[in-house]
């Protein structure tokens, strides 16, 4: 009876974004057939593409490895009812901070990725704090200050490698930072593959958010504070202290998605590997879509990837062009934006109620 | 003499839930019919089918003599059938007069004749006696005001029946009197009423019958003069209501002392004005006002969620200035919450997460920081054991909880952090009658345990049950104490109403 209950409730926080990712199969077929290739084929070589072989499945979880720690960060700041869109610049700043963390601080390889791991961490840490304390303190909407946060960390760490730390050794001086001694590469997890170390850090972290939001009185504290705040405050919950944590914690694990990039798999930074990828906001859908649950954000990061890693082996083996993928990821985003519309609409609409005059 | 309104063996089922079972009313021509009952009895799913908002199961409509068949409100307005809702239907940016006329509005060349449309409200108006400004914007006026509104609306829209759900709830006392006073005036004119309720004193002064609903089924059709108050007590829920415990004369120490609390308002005004006040052990204070007072504020600057100007609070020997809500909890104080959706919990939290508020800091229910659910669980099944909260689990939302069960495991959350001193902000506002039975028995009890508590209602009855003294707020200050033996309904009211202490107190007793 119980475990009925539990599998329901399971089964009915599963059904929107399966709902959502099969709508979003379907209007993809729809455009694989309007440039005449055949749908079930073309899927096919998508799911090759992202799953087919060992090394594909390799590919794609390296992909999914940023993905899954924005998507975790977001979630606690989501979970703790704030909306940080300041993914992008926490990573940004997390990677270069890493990247500056790993050549200059002296010593052993492992201190160096201990030190970037700490510097990516706390770079973006901050720079989402900065905006936490300005809304506790000054009222800015955190939703518009982290937005424009983004472009004074991407400006910033792209001027940081285009003068002071550029890489002028090479032919064509690209804006990036000298490459990483090796003795501070993560590893990878299996030879000539290239998911790394990252992948389990990411893992590792979402299983232990999980427990921390589910079972641990800050969690606790987080979750009340983003379904209730005055029930928070009534409570003796200390509003600012937890909503300054969870922004913390969101930015310093959006920070740790751009060091395991840097450290795992670019060994330097490079301006715009980050951003152009889009990991960021591919990360927030990953949030969204699983209701910032971090199992769940994990889950949904890790098929996102395949639909990005799929569409690039679909793009090398068939005639069907990349932006397949971007009209699925489309329709995933308009369908996961509409739910949260539907509840905010329904929460306005309940509070007109409440106020008798609507 | 034949009944205008008779509606036959009506029942409604959801699903399996007979919500509705054979129930029968009638109504003549100027006749005031109560329809009492608790939460859920029923009243409201017949309402709705008289309105035509819901489709009856089985059962007849008969209006005038004629079978009717109502598949919306518009049926139901057209025959001259009106609903003022318990909440308010008002667009807030219009003037009284566009809402009052809205959907008929008087044209001239086919455009709104605003000048016409104010006259013709404002005759309205005069003719039955409710008065309101129809210039005056809709947001701007206040609760009485807006109900006089939704009445003169449904008389504008030419209702000959008037549905009434639960108006009272919402009013204070003096409004109260006012609407019954209406409430007969119309009733005179020959308009036929329905007011769905369950304050039983109200009843006994307006309606001319009652019928009364428990479960779903008729339990009883009296005319007022065959029947008292008990009765109909009895017939709601059942059983004949328990007499409260006794209360054990205690004469304790000052335990929560307020001294010249001040909260600056926008305008000149304070908020709270120099208050002071002191709860004793073995107390209980009840606060009567007009909402708006200053009530809200003072229970806030008490429970430390709103700053304060200048003064002191202090519970026993803990001085509360520049405290957090934690530590004046830690310090000895509960607090039941006077809005439970907004302060009491959070409706997408579950059962156990909103039971959970407090208790995970506390060393039985967390062990290094994880807490421990399955001791916790235990305590939240004795609340819904000895409150008889309904619930499906305690995995349900909040949310989902009716708002008497809702309110029911507040309160058994506050009561069982066992404090000295307890706030009861509205404690059973909203509850029916056998679960206000249980809160006020639990709230005497603490009270012979030689606990403290600070009562704050906007229902006199209630106040005047509990309290051991009464205080009285008017514009953020305490204008008078009375003693349990020298407190009225009539002299509350006018000191709540502002008036002169001396007047009231000539008027009711000659030694106060």
């Amino acid at each position: 009876m119980k475990l009925q209950r539990k599998l329901q409730q399971l089964l009915k926080s599963l059904i929107q974004p399966l709902m959502a990712v099969l709508i979003g199969l379907l209007t993809g077929a729809v455009a694989i057939s309007l440039v005449g290739a055949s749908v079930l084929e073309t899927y096919k070589v998508m799911w090759d593409g992202a799953f087919g072989n060992f090394y594909f499945v390799t590919a794609t979880l390296a992909r999914a490895t940023p993905i899954i720690l924005i998507g975790l960060g977001l979630a606690i700041a989501f979970r703790a009812g704030v909306f940080n869109m300041g993914a992008e610049g926490q990573m940004v700043l997390g990677a270069v901070s890493a990247a500056l963390a790993a050549l200059y601080v002296p010593g052993s390889g492992i201190i160096k990725i201990l030190a970037a791991l700490l510097a990516g961490f706390l770079a973006g840490g901050l720079w989402s704090l900065l905006a936490g304390w300005m809304e506790t303190r000054f009222k800015v909407q955190l939703l518009i200050s982290t937005l424009l946060l983004n472009y004074v960390a991407v400006l910033f760490a792209g001027y940081l490698v285009s003068r002071p730390f550029q890489d002028k050794s090479g032919s064509a001086a690209l804006a990036q930072t000298h490459m990483i001694d090796q003795v501070a590469w993560l590893p990878k997890l299996f030879q000539g593959m290239s998911v790394h170390m990252g992948f389990v850090i990411a893992i590792v972290l979402a299983v232990t958010l999980y427990i921390i939001l589910r079972f641990t009185s800050a969690g606790y504290e987080v979750r009340m504070l983003g379904y209730n705040p005055f029930f928070a405050e009534y409570g003796g919950i200390n509003k600012i202290k937890v909503l300054l944590f969870s922004m913390f914690f969101s930015g310093g694990i959006a920070g740790l998605a751009g060091t395991v990039e840097v450290l795992g798999s670019q060994y330097r930074y490079v301006e715009g590997s980050l951003t152009v990828p889009g990991y960021a906001w591919t990360g927030l859908m990953a949030a969204l879509l699983a209701n910032s649950n971090p199992l769940g954000t994990a889950v949904a990061a890790i098929l996102l990837a395949a639909l990005q890693t799929g569409a690039m082996g679909m793009e090398r083996n068939t005639e069907v062009p990349l932006e397949i993928a971007s009209v699925i990821q489309g329709v995933l985003i308009l369908f996961v934006t509409a739910k949260i519309t539907m509840n905010w609409w329904k929460v306005k609409k309940k509070a007109g109620d409440i106020h008798g005059a609507a | 003499m034949t009944y205008v309104l008779e509606m036959k063996d009506m029942s409604k089922k959801y699903g399996d839930f007979l919500a509705n079972d054979r129930i029968s009313i009638h109504l003549k021509k100027g006749e005031v019919l109560a329809i009492v009952g608790e939460n859920g009895a029923g009243k409201t799913t017949l309402m709705r089918m008289l309105y035509g908002l819901e489709q009856p199961t089985s059962g007849e409509i008969v209006l005038n003599g004629k079978t009717v068949k109502f598949s919306g409100p518009l049926d139901a307005i057209e025959s001259g059938i009106g609903m003022v809702h318990q909440h308010f239907m008002l667009f807030s940016d219009f003037s009284v007069t566009e809402n009052i006329v809205i959907g008929h509005e008087p044209k001239r060349n086919g455009f709104f004749n605003r000048k016409a449309a104010a006259e013709k409200v404002k005759e309205l108006s005069e003719h039955y006696k409710i008065n309101v400004n129809p210039l005056k914007k809709a947001g701007d006026c206040s609760i009485g005001e807006q109900q006089r509104i939704e009445i003169l609306k449904v008389l504008f829209q030419g209702a000959d029946i008037i549905i009434l759900d639960e108006p009272t709830a919402v009013l204070t006392p003096l409004e109260v009197e006012e609407l019954l006073k209406t409430i007969q005036f119309l009733a005179e004119q020959g308009k036929s009423i329905i007011l769905i309720t369950h304050k039983l004193p109200e009843v006994m002064k307006v309606a001319d019958q009652i019928t009364v609903l428990r479960n779903g089924k008729v339990t009883g059709n009296v005319l007022k003069q065959q029947t008292d108050v008990e009765q109909l007590a009895t017939m709601m829920v059942g059983r004949e209501l328990q007499k409260l415990t006794d209360r054990i004369q205690l004469d304790g120490d000052p335990l929560l002392v307020v001294e010249n609390l001040t909260i600056g308002g926008k305008d000149a005004k304070p908020i709270l004005d120099q208050l002071s006040l002191t709860v004793h052990r073995g107390e209980i204070v009840g606060i009567a006002g007009v909402s708006g007072n200053g009530q809200s504020e003072l229970i806030q600057a008490i429970a430390g969620l709103r700053k304060i100007d200048s003064g002191n609070v202090r519970l026993g020997d803990s001085s509360f200035s520049g405290k957090t809500v934690a530590y004046r909890r830690n310090a000895g104080l509960a607090h039941i919450p006077e809005d439970r959706y907004l302060w009491g919990a959070a409706k997408e939290a579950s059962v156990e997460e909103t039971g959970l508020m407090g208790y995970y800091r506390k060393r039985n229910f967390n062990q290094s920081s994880f807490i421990k659910l399955n001791a916790f669980r235990k305590l939240v099944r004795g609340w819904i054991d000895r409150f008889e909260i309904k619930t499906p689990s305690l995995d349900e939302k909040s949310g989902n909880l009716s708002g008497g069960n809702l309110q029911k495991l507040i309160v058994a959350r506050e009561l069982g952090f066992e404090t000295d001193f307890l706030i009861a902000a509205e404690p059973t506002r909203g509850v029916d009658i056998g679960a206000m039975e249980y809160i006020h028995e639990a709230i005497i009890e603490k009270r012979n345990n030689g606990d403290g508590i600070l009562l704050v209602s906007s229902e006199l009855s209630e106040i005047l049950t509990l309290s051991d003294r009464i205080a009285v707020m008017y514009e953020g200050k305490i204008v008078d104490i009375l003693d349990r033996n020298e407190a009225t309904e009539e002299r509350l009211s006018v000191l709540m109403a502002g008036g002169n202490e001396n007047e009231a107190s000539t008027k009711t007793t000659t030694t106060a």
